[in-house]
């Protein structure tokens, strides 16, 4: 009995381990890359998420981001561009969280420049709907060497504003007003401390104006939240989206020149001016991503005097397509898809100065000839000279399955890019992050779309906090995802940097670390193969190139390996030469002579 | 069993043995003087039903070969992915309907070509793509990228010289003029489509009514339970 009840408890075991842990998302991985066959390969996360802020995570003053269209970070300050809610929440990176630095809602500027700031005959210091923002170093002589030092001097000060429907609040905003002119008037550094007070007062008045904002009012009057006093050498430029210009201000919000106001014989006549994303080079030039503009980006000077567009691609119209236009009718060509330019969507720097630009308008037939570039890395000439050597094109998923809501091709909305080239872009469709090397390399994708940790609903914009912390802003949920960069990554990011600086062999005994976390890491296999290669193992370099099917470098190695081979058997080789050239006329003298005796 | 035994020896020594070996030699001649050789495959009874099977087969067997055994940087085959008899099918199918849709034309145009003359000498005009496919496997696994192009070249350059002998052939065994021997070729490519496109229809139709009277029975099925 005793031992029938133990076999039935053994044979319970069995059964409870048998049965398959019910896992929703057995079959779904995180991190992945694409194999030469366009399959999805699990890879190791090569990021991992380590934190997510909301906007309250930053103080309470802040309360939540609405529509937040736009991020930067420098050094370890982080703007975030709180679009609906008209203003830009400055943080500081510390110790792994943010520390609140201060909530911009208007700017200040001097009387001799107020003039600059005129929006419809108001002079108008506070932000509506900012898209972007983009930092630069600049110390006060640099600032001067290129714009003068005629910023300062004698603030011009708000009216105060009329009577509003709440007299609390208007009482708040006098109150604040008048500080303001202190502030200002003085060096605000100093005027700070004596704020310090009033910015709990400030914080509450923020979040009644919040809820209260409807789009077709002109902003009220809001004082700035200062909550941690910096002395940074920066100079902020904030594109004022909804009140059609850029401004230009040092780190005390001075303004020092405002973009507005385009003029060239291109633009049409009722052409309204609104900035969205953009970045500014180290001459103070602007490039600027501008609404209902496909001839590219626009170009403006240190002074805001529109220049030129940079970086419009050409149209391309097939044979066919022409064909087929110029037999349809003239309703009919007025209803189908026009052939315009691809718009771009966003505008990014790089380390070195050149400009990387997303788009997101392409057709997935586009995109599948390698015509479609969803990324693109401008020159001087606004020539796209990205390298695309990959097996496959940085256009995000190769390969992907319709779902209800989910469909088509990743969508590029952002793209940040390292020291080393790796550039990392934001797909918007599903949520997920692309990296690619600076040869076109996919290096791993990860990200997808939901509200999970590492998920995205409506991605806008991506940057890095530092080489190994990439920071995600989603504007539907109003979070800040922070990833780091896991052992693997490093790995692959070390391999790179290697490589880059020329030393091979470290880089291939890095890329064989690779291998141990994911033995389907085609790049490490290349990696590796290439230092073989070097060190004229060839016969093991074609193997490591064969199980990739990297053609080009195979072909390199066998070229070598084939040499090697000649040289080696050169004796074999003549002798079988030899012997088919002189066996056939050997044999056919013995058949002949066969032949004369038979007859004989 | 001794019966066999000395019919299998007779296959391979016997007069059928020869004859199928001269045929099978033919196909070299063939390949080298078209119009001579596509006339005297017929009117001569130079050629073999028997070669011409083989030539097929053979031509099958390059294909999968190259598929299988040429070098990686010319040949982008997944086997993961292969079905042999979809590729087996991929030849045959159009091979097979080409004969019916050349042999349906050309009775309505007096040509004297029989079905099995068609075929024989379509059949026969696959040689140079096994003459140069084989060699051409050997070859793509001794040669670098860059003179691959010689595979393909090769490859190309049989897959051409292989229709040109169809057309001869195709004007000899009809006794046609060029004209008439280019233009039944071609009108047969479009009758080719013609049938796919007679077969696809037949069978969505009856898949359809297959489908209409599983779900009449469905239907009654349960309206009867």
């Amino acid at each position: 009995m005793k031992k029938r009840i133990l076999t039935l408890l053994i044979l319970f075991c069995l059964v409870i381990t048998g049965i398959p842990s019910a896992k929703a998302d057995d079959d779904e991985w995180y991190t992945y890359t694409y194999n030469y066959w366009g399959d999805e390969t699990a890879s190791p996360d090569s990021y991992s998420v380590t934190n997510i802020f909301y906007g309250r995570s930053f103080g309470e003053e802040v309360g939540t981001f609405n529509d937040a269209e736009g991020m930067f970070v420098i050094d370890d300050l982080l703007y975030v561009c709180d679009t609906k809610n008209n203003r830009i929440v400055e943080a500081q990176y510390v110790d792994g969280t943010f520390e609140l630095v201060r909530i911009i809602y208007t700017v200040n500027v001097s009387e001799k420049n107020k003039e600059m700031l005129l929006v419809d005959d108001n002079i108008t210091l506070t932000l509506h709907s900012p898209y972007d923002v983009h930092v630069v170093k600049m110390d006060e002589e640099k600032r001067e060497k290129m714009f003068g030092s005629d910023h300062l001097g004698k603030m011009y000060e708000p009216p105060i504003p009329t009577p509003t429907p709440e007299p609390e609040e208007g009482e708040g905003t006098d109150e604040n007003a008048d500080a303001d002119k202190a502030a200002t008037t003085s060096d605000s550094e100093e005027a700070d401390d004596g704020e310090d007070g009033e910015d709990g007062e400030d914080g509450e008045d923020g979040e009644a104006g919040e809820t209260g904002e409807a789009a077709e009012k002109p902003v009220e009057y809001k004082e700035n939240v200062v909550k941690k006093t910096l002395d940074r050498d920066y100079d902020i430029y904030i594109s004022d989206t909804e009140n059609n210009r850029i401004l230009h201000c040092d780190y005390n919000l001075n303004v020092i020149g405002v973009v507005k106001d385009p003029k060239d014989e291109t633009l049409k006549e009722d052409f309204v001016f609104f900035p969205e994303k953009f970045v500014v080079d180290d001459v103070g030039r602007y490039y600027v991503q501008t609404r209902n503009i496909n001839a590219g980006l626009m170009e403006f000077n240190k002074g805001g005097v529109f220049t030129t567009y940079v970086g419009a691609s050409p149209v391309t119209i097939s044979l066919a397509q022409r064909l087929w236009r110029r037999i349809q009718t003239k309703k009919q060509r007025d209803r189908t898809k026009q052939y315009v330019p691809t718009e771009y969507n966003n505008v990014a720097l790089d380390p070195e100065g050149f400009l990387y630009v997303t788009t997101s308008t392409l057709t997935e037939a586009e995109l599948a000839a390698g015509n479609g570039k969803p990324v693109r890395k401008l020159n001087a000439m606004g020539q796209d000279i990205l390298i695309r050597n990959g097996h496959h094109f940085p256009i995000g998923d190769v390969e992907w399955e319709d779902v209800e809501n989910i469909k088509g091709a990743s969508a590029f909305v952002d793209v940040v890019i390292y020291e080393n080239e790796i550039y990392c872009c934001l797909d918007a469709t599903r949520g997920r992050i692309f990296c690619y090397d600076f040869q076109g390399n996919l290096l791993y994708a990860f990200g997808n779309y939901g509200v999970k940790a590492g998920c995205f609903v409506n991605p806008v914009a991506i940057d890095k906090l530092d080489e190994k912390t990439l920071i995600v802003l989603d504007k539907k949920t109003g979070t800040i995802t922070l990833f780091t960069l896991s052992d693997f990554g490093t790995l692959i990011k070390d391999a790179i940097d290697l490589y880059r600086v020329g030393d091979y062999d470290a880089s291939a005994d890095v890329w064989s670390e690779v291998l141990k976390y994911n033995g389907n890491y085609d790049l490490a296999y290349v990696g590796v193969g290439r230092a073989l290669l070097r060190q004229e193992k060839y016969k093991e370099a074609m193997d490591k190139f064969e199980v990739v099917r990297d053609a080009t470098n195979y072909s390199k190695a066998f070229k070598h390996y084939r040499e090697e081979q000649v040289e080696k058997h050169i004796v074999l080789f003549l002798v079988i030469i030899i012997v088919l050239i002189v066996l056939p006329k050997v044999i056919r003298k013995v058949i002949r002579l066969r032949k004369e005796i038979k007859e004989a | 069993m001794k019966n066999f035994i000395s019919d299998l020896f007779d296959l391979f020594t016997g007069d059928g043995m020869k004859h199928y070996l001269k045929s099978l030699k033919y196909s070299l001649y063939m390949i080298l003087h078209p119009f001579d050789g596509a006339w005297d495959l017929i009117h001569e009874n130079r050629g073999s039903m028997a070669a011409a099977h083989t030539i097929v087969i053979l031509a099958l067997l390059t294909r999968l070969w190259d598929k299988r055994f040429s070098s990686f940087m010319v040949n982008r085959t997944r086997w993961s992915e292969i079905n042999i008899l979809m590729e087996l099918a991929t030849v045959l199918v159009p091979l097979f309907i080409w004969v019916l849709a050349n042999w349906c034309l050309t009775t309505l145009m007096d040509g004297k070509g029989r079905f099995r003359d068609i075929y024989m000498a379509t059949a026969y005009s696959f040689t140079p793509y096994v003459l140069i496919g084989i060699p051409m496997i050997f070859v793509s696994n001794v040669v670098t990228m860059e003179e691959g192009v010689f595979y393909t070249y090769f490859n190309t350059f049989a897959l051409i010289w292989c229709v040109f002998l169809i057309l001869c052939a195709m004007m000899m065994i009809h006794d046609y003029g060029l004209l008439k021997g280019l233009g039944s070729s071609i009108m047969s490519v479009a009758g080719m489509a013609i049938i796919i496109f007679v077969i696809l229809l037949f069978f969505s139709l009856i898949s359809d009514a297959v489908a209409y009277f599983i779900s009449l029975y469905k239907e009654i099925s349960l309206r009867a339970s």
